[in-house]
């Protein structure tokens, strides 16, 4: 025992000495203007010097005991959970803490011992043995507290929740333009949601009453030095816990191989869930993070590296996906999903830079910035390929009825899509080509939309489209079809651009220049259609009966011939078919009205076989997509109306 | 020393001889001269792979493989440059070319999922690494005593576990403990010896197979003969070849999902002059891994692993028959043990980082190439495509 004693004797001043620096330091920690280093300098030396208070002040006479007696104690204390099988944080707080006690009393015995000079002494050496034995079971069994700890309070999130910052309704990506019509649009301004890391974006992925219960577990772990221990447990438990959620985000293990072979349906809902579970999973990395802080932040770079660790591979597989998807050149319908992918991964590029900010996150941070690099490069050239798409579009034989083109109506639908993604192609195109430098002087009432990237392709791209639908137009025999064709065609592109978002990307200039188009081929198809018909009924001078009725007849004739085939023309939009029935109505039925009138007396009855009125009303079966014929049923009789 | 030396002037030369000289004849001589260069590269590089084994590095260190994949982004930049740089897009459309090229790409994606498996396998390496530096903490604490001889033993055995269950397809349960060393331990300390240090799920889905798909890669491999062997036909195969070696080693060297039936051979042509060193290394790889597959220890052929799995064997040895306060002279042999773990360590703590970037660099390059590739096919379809 006297050996004791003189190993561990500190001579009186010693004492005093200890005495008043654990005052300054207790008085230094209450101070609250410390940052962190300082404050853990100063616990570590706090509990430096009450380990050898321990020391020393038991040492004393017949102190020593007294140090056996506790070591005992504790050392009861800690075996007894050996032969427990339940846990200790689950037996209440009390039991946690008083098994933290020994714990600690154990450590700063170890401590104290190591930090005194070794002697050579057998029994010394047994104790020390003793009490490291000991901190090691004690340490093994904390251990297996963190993980019980971590699993059993795990929180996890429901999908819809953590997600329900979406910021859109979905885009249905499909093939077929039909269903890519009259996709809502909302507004912009409901975006940019990350990038600030507000507190509502982090959730509790442990329950947040076991946290000090965690932080106590791991400071007394780093205390003893068993930190690779601690972290780990910590990473593991952690890890698993990520890999359980990707589970349940439906976070599918493809290789690459797999995706690539991958049909475009299936493909395209696990893109969906891609984008989703992209989202929700850079809110639970956020959460993670600030998990890590709070339990081992106070411990300089652990916190990171276990961040790190706890995500890095099992982002692989999200990761994964993306690049190859991004690997692969796709078709003008697939746009929509890349640029789904593109945005979440460019919107939350700089969240990612933050959560991943130092070393240890690098490779992350690398990972995510080469996503977005291949996304961008394919979303660009499957863009890019939409308007060579549209030129290489070809034709042979004239479209029916002179209706709406289906390229017409894809094309528009596409591009109103489009405008959705109006912020994240502008970056795309930004790098691509140049804006419209010399906006024209009267665009004041324009936004500033009409001047952009995405508006310069947007107008190029209906161009290539309208210099498409004039080839189609030539494989039209009649000139006056070719008309109708291309003033549906282009009065369907004006109402999709001024009934939606387009408006703001085309401009008025380019409305009423549109507007202006589709009327000269409505004026146009007048020409070529009446022209000849109505010169029949021209006043040539010659007044005899015999050519006057001979007019009539021939008038009527034309008339029918024309009813028949255009009859079965089509205008689809009721008000342009009216006001082009108006129209021609009012001329054709105006000249054969002063016709008719000027030469009553002369024409006979039988040759007038329409009243003006029947005129009219025959005018309104035009265009209706259903050919009909005037001649058989109505010619043989004379008027019955 | 770095292969990328000679790289920059190479692939200059054959820019600007491209640009020169478009169209004619002499084109033809000028080209078998930059294969003929191509070869010699390749050639070079792997000769010096080879005989940097003999120096601090061994095969399948982590430095070497580090070296290994310098060496194939070298190749890879060159062989691009020789198949694509200033040529006429419609030659690689042509037969042979318009079967090997597409086969190529195959390859190619392959090996990408080969680069993600063994990215995911750097980690799996790190996490024996994180296990044999508690052991070193251990340790290193003196005097050891049965507290610092448990908690060595308690990472030995999780590292031993981690190592086997890397082992082939064969998912045992974590729980099992590692039989080797119960003898007279403290049991119920060992209850927890393993669920804790669980190693990493594969990243894979369930029945991709890394042995699988290295064979699917090597499967139509063969070398040009007759005249398509002086054509392009050669470069797409050096370049295949190196692919499927470069993905074998990282194979055979890191833990990858399932390689179970890995080949230990896939025929390169004895008698081609670039072939030689590559064959030489593929004959010692096969023969290491024919030697840990009898003993049924797949953890992987990395060397820094190996080591730590038979220092790991010794120093569980020790630690079971440890008694307090141990005799000097094993105390010595296990300093030097642990000095040479905690060397090992640190190796592994400064390469397999960068190892792992590199995979992932390696993956980013092919990715890139494989685009070129395409978009050149695909203007070449369409030159070629009116004369059909």
């Amino acid at each position: 025992m006297g050996d004791f004693s003189s190993v561990l004797h500190l001579c009186e001043g010693d004492q005093h000495v200890i005495a008043a620096t654990q005052h300054l330091v207790k008085a230094l920690g209450s101070s609250k203007i410390l940052n962190d280093d300082l404050r853990k300098i100063l616990s570590q030396l706090d509990s430096h010097l009450s380990s050898m208070n321990i020391i020393t002040t038991e040492s004393r006479g017949p102190g020593f005991r007294e140090v056996e007696e506790q070591f005992r104690c504790s050392e009861e204390k800690i075996m007894g959970w050996e032969s427990r099988q339940s846990f200790i944080w689950d037996c209440g707080p009390l039991e946690a803490s008083q098994y933290l006690k020994s714990v600690h009393d154990i450590q700063t015995l170890v401590e104290g011992f190591r930090s005194l000079s070794v002697n050579e002494d057998r029994k010394h050496k047994e104790l020390v043995n003793r009490a490291e034995s000991l901190l090691q079971i004690a340490m093994s069994k904390l251990e297996e507290e963190l993980i019980h700890i971590l699993v059993k309070h795990k929180q996890y999130f429901e999908p819809e929740y953590m997600s329900f910052r979406s910021w859109r309704r979905d885009v249905v990506y499909d093939e077929s333009f039909v269903s890519v019509e009259d996709i809502a649009f909302e507004e912009e301004s409901q975006r940019n949601f990350c990038g600030s890391e507000s507190e509502e974006y982090i959730l509790d992925l442990v329950d947040p009453h076991v946290i000090p219960h965690l932080k106590s577990i791991a400071d007394i772990m780093f205390a003893s030095n068993y930190h690779q221990e601690f972290c780990q447990a910590f990473i593991s438990a952690r890890r698993d816990a990520l890999e359980e959620y990707l589970i349940i985000l439906k976070v599918e293990k493809l290789s690459i191989e797999d995706v690539l072979k991958m049909q475009w349906d299936s493909l395209s809902s696990k893109i969906k869930n891609w984008v989703r579970a992209m989202k929700i999973i850079i809110r639970y990395l956020a959460s993670e993070k600030r998990l890590c802080d709070q339990i081992s932040g106070d411990f300089g770079f652990v916190s990171p590296l276990c961040f790190a660790d706890i995500s890095k591979v099992s982002l692989l597989p999200l990761l994964s996906f993306g690049e190859a998807i991004a690997m692969e050149t796709h078709g003008p319908e697939k746009l929509f999903c890349l640029l789904d992918m593109y945005e979440v991964v460019a919107d939350n590029l700089l969240y990612i830079d933050t959560l991943f900010s130092e070393e240890a996150g690098a490779w992350v941070r690398i990972e995510f910035h080469e996503l977005h690099r291949g996304l961008a490069d394919t979303a660009r050239a499957t863009f890019m390929a939409f308007g060579n798409a549209i030129a290489a579009n070809g034709s042979t034989s004239p479209f029916p009825k002179g209706a709406i083109h289906p390229l017409t109506k894809y094309v528009m639908n596409h591009i109103s899509t489009l405008t959705i993604y109006c912020n994240a192609l502008n970056v795309l195109l930004k790098d691509h080509d140049t804006a419209d430098s010399n906006p024209p002087e009267n665009g004041h009432s324009s936004s500033s939309l009409t001047y952009g990237h995405l508006a310069c392709r947007l107008r190029s791209i209906t161009s290539t489209l309208e210099f498409n639908l004039d080839c189609k137009s030539k494989l039209y025999k009649d000139a006056a079809l070719q008309h109708i064709f291309l003033m549906n065609n282009f009065h369907y592109m004006v109402e999709k651009v001024k009934g939606s978002e387009l408006r703001l990307f085309f401009g008025d200039d380019w409305i009423r220049k549109h507007i202006v188009k589709f009327q000269q081929h409505a004026t146009s198809y007048q020409r070529a259609t009446w022209s000849l018909v109505l010169s029949l009924l021209r006043d040539d001078g010659s007044a005899s009966k015999a050519s006057l009725n001979e007019k009539c007849r021939g008038f009527c004739i034309a008339f029918e011939e024309v009813y028949k085939s255009q009859t079965g023309w089509s205008i689809p939009d009721s008000q342009l078919r009216e006001d082009l029935q108006i129209s021609t109505s009012q001329k054709v039925v105006q000249a054969y009205r002063n016709f008719t009138g000027r030469n009553s007396s002369s024409i006979g009855d039988k040759y007038i076989k329409y009243t003006a009125d029947d005129l009219q009303n025959y005018i309104l079966d035009f265009f209706d997509g259903s050919p009909r014929s005037l001649q058989n049923s109505r010619w043989k009789e004379p008027a019955w109306f | 020393m770095r292969a990328t030396d000679n790289q920059g002037s190479f692939l200059n030369r054959i820019s600007i001889r491209r640009n020169q000289v478009v169209s004619m004849d002499g084109n033809h001589e000028q080209e078998l001269e930059d294969l003929d260069l191509f070869q010699k590269h390749v050639a070079d590089r792997f000769s010096d792979l080879l005989s940097s084994t003999s120096d601090d590095d061994s095969v399948l260190s982590i430095a070497w493989l580090r070296k290994l994949l310098d060496a194939f982004l070298c190749c890879e930049a060159e062989f691009k440059a020789v198949l694509l740089m200033g040529r006429d897009p419609s030659q690689i459309s042509k037969p042979p070319l318009d079967r090997l090229v597409p086969e190529f790409l195959d390859r190619v994606v392959k090996a990408l999922d080969v680069c993600n498996a063994a990215a995911h396998g750097v980690e799996s390496v790190r996490h024996y690494q994180k296990l044999a530096e508690i052991v070193v903490a251990a340790f290193e604490q003196k005097p050891i005593g049965d507290g610092q001889v448990r908690r060595a033993k308690k990472a030995l055995n999780s590292l031993m576990l981690t190592l086997e269950d890397k082992e082939g397809s064969t998912h045992k349960s974590a729980e099992r403990t590692w039989s080797f060393g119960r003898r007279g331990a403290p049991s119920n300390k060992d209850r927890s010896t393993a669920g804790n240090f669980r190693s990493l799920s594969w990243t894979m889905s369930k029945g991709w197979s890394a042995a699988k798909q290295i064979q699917a890669m090597s499967a139509n491999l063969v070398a040009p003969r007759g005249g398509e062997s002086s054509g392009l036909a050669l470069p797409v195969y050096i370049m295949s070849t190196i692919m499927v070696f470069v993905m074998w080693a990282l194979v055979a060297a890191i833990p990858c999902q399932e390689r179970n039936g890995l080949l230990t051979h896939f025929p390169v042509p004895r008698q081609l002059g670039w072939a030689q060193s590559m064959i030489v290394l593929q004959d010692r790889i096969a023969e290491e891994w024919k030697k840990k597959k009898e003993k049924n220890k797949l953890a992987g052929l990395l060397e820094e692993t190996q080591r730590l799995e038979r220092l790991g064997l010794s120093l569980i040895e020790f630690s079971d028959s440890f008694q307090f306060p141990g005799e000097a002279e094993r105390l010595e042999e296990v300093a030097a043990q642990v000095s040479e773990l905690s060397e090992i360590c640190k190796k592994m703590e400064e390469g397999l980082v960068p190892l792992q970037q590199q995979i992932r660099e390696v993956f980013h390059r092919v990715v890139r190439s494989r685009t070129e590739i395409l978009d050149v096919l695909d203007q070449g379809g369409k030159m070629s495509a009116p004369t059909m």
